[in-house]
């Protein structure tokens, strides 16, 4: 039925691949075709209604004008064209009423969750495909191993690899409503700081359970790489992705213990200037790296004035490296920027450039964040400190690169 | 120009119905799904007979509950804006006008912001708080646009576009310094958008209201021919000016207002599709209001269509498409209007 990894779903005949929700879900329908009936039967009463409730309506409006033929058979004209949208619009009225009743009607041995942001999903007990609608979501499934069940993700999921042969269903912020329902989900993964509430809202509505999640931390995160587990039915794979990543952060802990925080900007966009906030996931990135962000806002992503961060003069500008890759050069032109060459950091080269990964709530931000360590805090990483973690080596080396 | 009859227009109208359910029926085809024509019409054939049950759960899904259902918004919206934007023409004696020229538009979009800001999780925010905004700003217009008592053209049409200006100044405000609160769909909300599904209760009332206002206004449009010649002369012919006026704004804004709070602020429709029918059918409200109605129908059905099959599975705003659809459909009527 799905010919290659695009889009392209040929529709229009019986479905081979059926799951049992989906059979109880073609049941129900039986239902919403004595639905249709009686809508019918509404609007040709409404038809049959509409003229004289016009007539009354309309009929001190009549008086005052002249002709008064010709303008009843205005009248009547205008009502054709209006009686049909009405008679259109009861018709899909049914259809998306009926809808919603049984899907819910369709899985009653589903699993309840609250999801990260305090919404009741229902999950089915086997979830077999699904829906990832942000590049995040789409890391934590392949971390999880449960890629193969991943039906679509997003056009900016390019990590890893096969992610990027899955079906694509748009953006993340404007995503297709018709691939998302053509690849049959059971379970549609979002999360809030990246889709929109419309999104989750036009899912709900047709019945598409989605779980979302809302992680502000990095501790947060790997709470959601747990939360995920459970509703993919991985809890074991999960326990043990996320007991490695919080193995792996107390080892930080460890080593950056006594340390001084470095006062750190980290930069989101140059142009305009835009840092982090402090209840970000990022800041608290920063903050498990050893460093502390100098602006401390509670707007999540704050424009920034250039005047502002030369006089806070942070002691590392901290960038993330750009898909392009065209980062050096960025800072480079920035070097010769007013405001910018001003800054101590900048004439000092105490510039850090760290995998983009530190941008997506994903378990390889501790990667990230092991770099960013070791760049802001080389004297902890010294041959005699604590041995590293295995898994610390396992990083791709393109992941950071210490400017200068 | 030639005289209207009975005849032309039920001529002009029933063809334009026509090729509306023809572009209703393309825009069921299109989509990122591919659907063949056959199997539509069967299935709309096995839907009439009652046995819907035949059909797989994801096309119907897909077809009747995620096109049509669209598609069905976008003619009730394409409706409402081209008739709110001919009437204010006429109301405002200026060519310029849309129907966001009174500020509608920016005071919706400044109620859903503020409502998002002031109970985020309720569903329906967007929608009721564009609503409630956009009926602020048409009172606050109304009572802006008052000279001696009644409605002034040019007082009302420069408080409106002040209105609009200062509403846009705050939202602009509010979009920077809010940028953590779960403002992204505002910008969609901006340009434009049909992709968000409406509720059945919000159907109800859009329909009633934009059967109400399109009816009131028809019922104006021999009026509103003789106010085009010029108010004085209008007076002198007979016409109530004042009564004429107040049903004209407050029925063309109750539509903007229904409109943008349904689909966000779609832009040059209003403008556009007016003017087409004027240069295409003549300008006797009387054929332009129904014909405008129809235009605005279609092409906002088309102009859908398109944004979502252009570059799938991206979906684009539909503002954008009208805006780069219709200005070269714009720009050639008006030459050739010239000719």
């Amino acid at each position: 039925m799905r010919i290659g990894h695009g889009p392209a779903t040929v529709i229009g005949e019986t479905p081979k691949v059926r799951t049992p929700s989906r059979a109880a879900v073609a049941g129900t329908l039986r239902e919403k075709g004595c639905g249709f009936v009686r809508l019918v039967f509404l609007a040709g009463l409404f038809l049959f209604l509409w003229p004289q409730i016009e007539m009354m309506v309309f009929e001190s409006m009549l008086r005052a004008a002249n002709g008064m033929k010709a303008k009843f058979w205005r009248h009547r004209l205008a009502e054709f064209c209006v009686a049909i949208t009405v008679l259109f619009l009861i018709v899909c009225d049914g259809t998306i009423a009926g809808q919603t009743s049984a899907v819910h009607a369709a899985n009653p041995q589903g699993r309840e969750l609250t999801d990260e942001v305090g919404r009741k999903v229902r999950v089915p007990q086997e979830v077999d495909r699904v829906v990832s609608l942000a590049p995040n979501l789409t890391e934590i499934v392949f971390a999880l191993g449960d890629g193969n069940h991943l039906a679509g993700d997003t056009d900016f999921c390019d990590y890893p690899a096969e992610a990027l042969q899955k079906p694509h269903v748009g953006g993340p912020v404007n995503p297709n409503m018709e691939v998302i329902v053509s690849l049959m989900p059971d379970l549609v993964l979002a999360t809030k700081s990246i889709n929109r509430r419309e999104t989750v809202n036009a899912l709900d509505r047709i019945g598409l359970p989605v779980y979302v999640t809302d992680p502000h931390s990095v501790e947060e995160m790997v709470a959601s790489v747990e939360h995920l587990g459970n509703a993919l039915g991985v809890e074991k794979s999960a326990a043990m992705v996320a007991e490695d990543l919080r193995g792996r952060l107390s080892d930080l802990d460890r080593r950056l213990e006594g340390a001084a925080p470095r006062r750190v900007l980290f930069v989101v966009w140059t142009d305009p200037l835009i840092s982090i906030g402090r209840d970000t996931f990022i800041a608290d990135a920063l903050r498990r790296a050893g460093g502390r962000s100098v602006v401390d806002t509670k707007a999540e992503w704050p424009h920034v004035s250039m005047e502002e961060i030369v006089r806070l003069q942070p002691e590392v500008l901290v960038f993330a490296s750009a898909h392009g890759g065209n980062t050096q050069r960025d800072i480079d032109e920035l070097r010769t920027r007013p405001g910018w060459k001003n800054l101590t950091a900048m004439q000092n080269g105490n510039i850090v450039v760290v995998s983009d990964a530190i941008n997506r709530p994903a378990p390889r931000m501790v990667d990230a964040i092991e770099h960013l360590a070791r760049a802001l805090h080389p004297e902890a990483f010294a041959s005699g400190a604590a041995p590293p973690s295995a898994e610390s080596n396992s990083i791709v080396e393109e992941a950071c690169a210490c400017v200068h | 120009m030639r005289p209207l009859t009975l005849r032309r227009l039920l001529w002009t109208c029933g063809s334009l119905a026509v090729l509306l359910l023809a572009s209703v029926v393309l825009a069921l085809k299109l989509g990122a799904v591919p659907i063949s024509v056959t199997d539509l019409v069967l299935d709309l054939g096995r839907i009439a007979v009652g046995r819907a049950n035949e059909l797989p759960t994801e096309y119907r899904l897909i077809v009747f509950d995620l096109r049509l259902p669209r598609i069905l918004l976008g003619i009730l919206v394409g409706a409402a804006l081209s008739v709110a934007g001919a009437s204010f023409q006429a109301l405002l004696r200026n060519p310029l006008a849309d129907p966001y020229v009174l500020g509608v538009s920016s005071g919706a979009a400044l109620g859903s912001i503020l409502a998002l800001i002031i109970a985020p999780g309720f569903a329906l925010v967007t929608p009721l708080g564009a609503f409630l905004g956009a009926i602020a700003t048409i009172a606050g217009v109304y009572f802006l646009g008052r000279r001696e008592g009644q409605l002034d053209s040019t007082t009302l049409l420069l408080g409106g576009i002040i209105c609009a200006s200062f509403f846009s100044a705050i939202i602009m405000f509010l979009l920077t310094t809010l940028s953590g609160r779960d403002l992204r769909g505002m910008v969609f909300w901006l340009m434009g958008d049909l992709s968000t599904p409406v509720s059945a209760g919000m159907q109800w009332i859009f329909t009633v209201g934009l059967v109400a206002g399109i009816g009131a206004i028809y019922s104006t449009s021999a009026d509103l021919n003789l106010l085009l010649t010029g108010e004085r002369e209008a007076i002198h012919l007979g016409v109530d000016v004042t009564r004429v006026k107040l049903v004209v704004y407050v029925c063309a804004s109750l539509l903007t207002a229904l409109a943008v709070s349904a689909s966000g602020a779609i832009g040059y429709v209003g403008l556009l599709v007016p003017h087409a029918v004027r240069l295409i059918f003549g300008s006797d409200y009387r054929l332009l209001i129904p014909a405008s109605a129809l235009c605005g129908a279609i092409a906002i059905v088309l102009a859908d269509t398109l944004a979502r099959t252009i570059v799938p599975p991206t979906e684009l705003p539909v503002g954008a498409m009208t805006a780069m659809a219709g200005a070269p459909v714009f720009i050639y009527l008006l030459r050739r209007g010239l000719r």
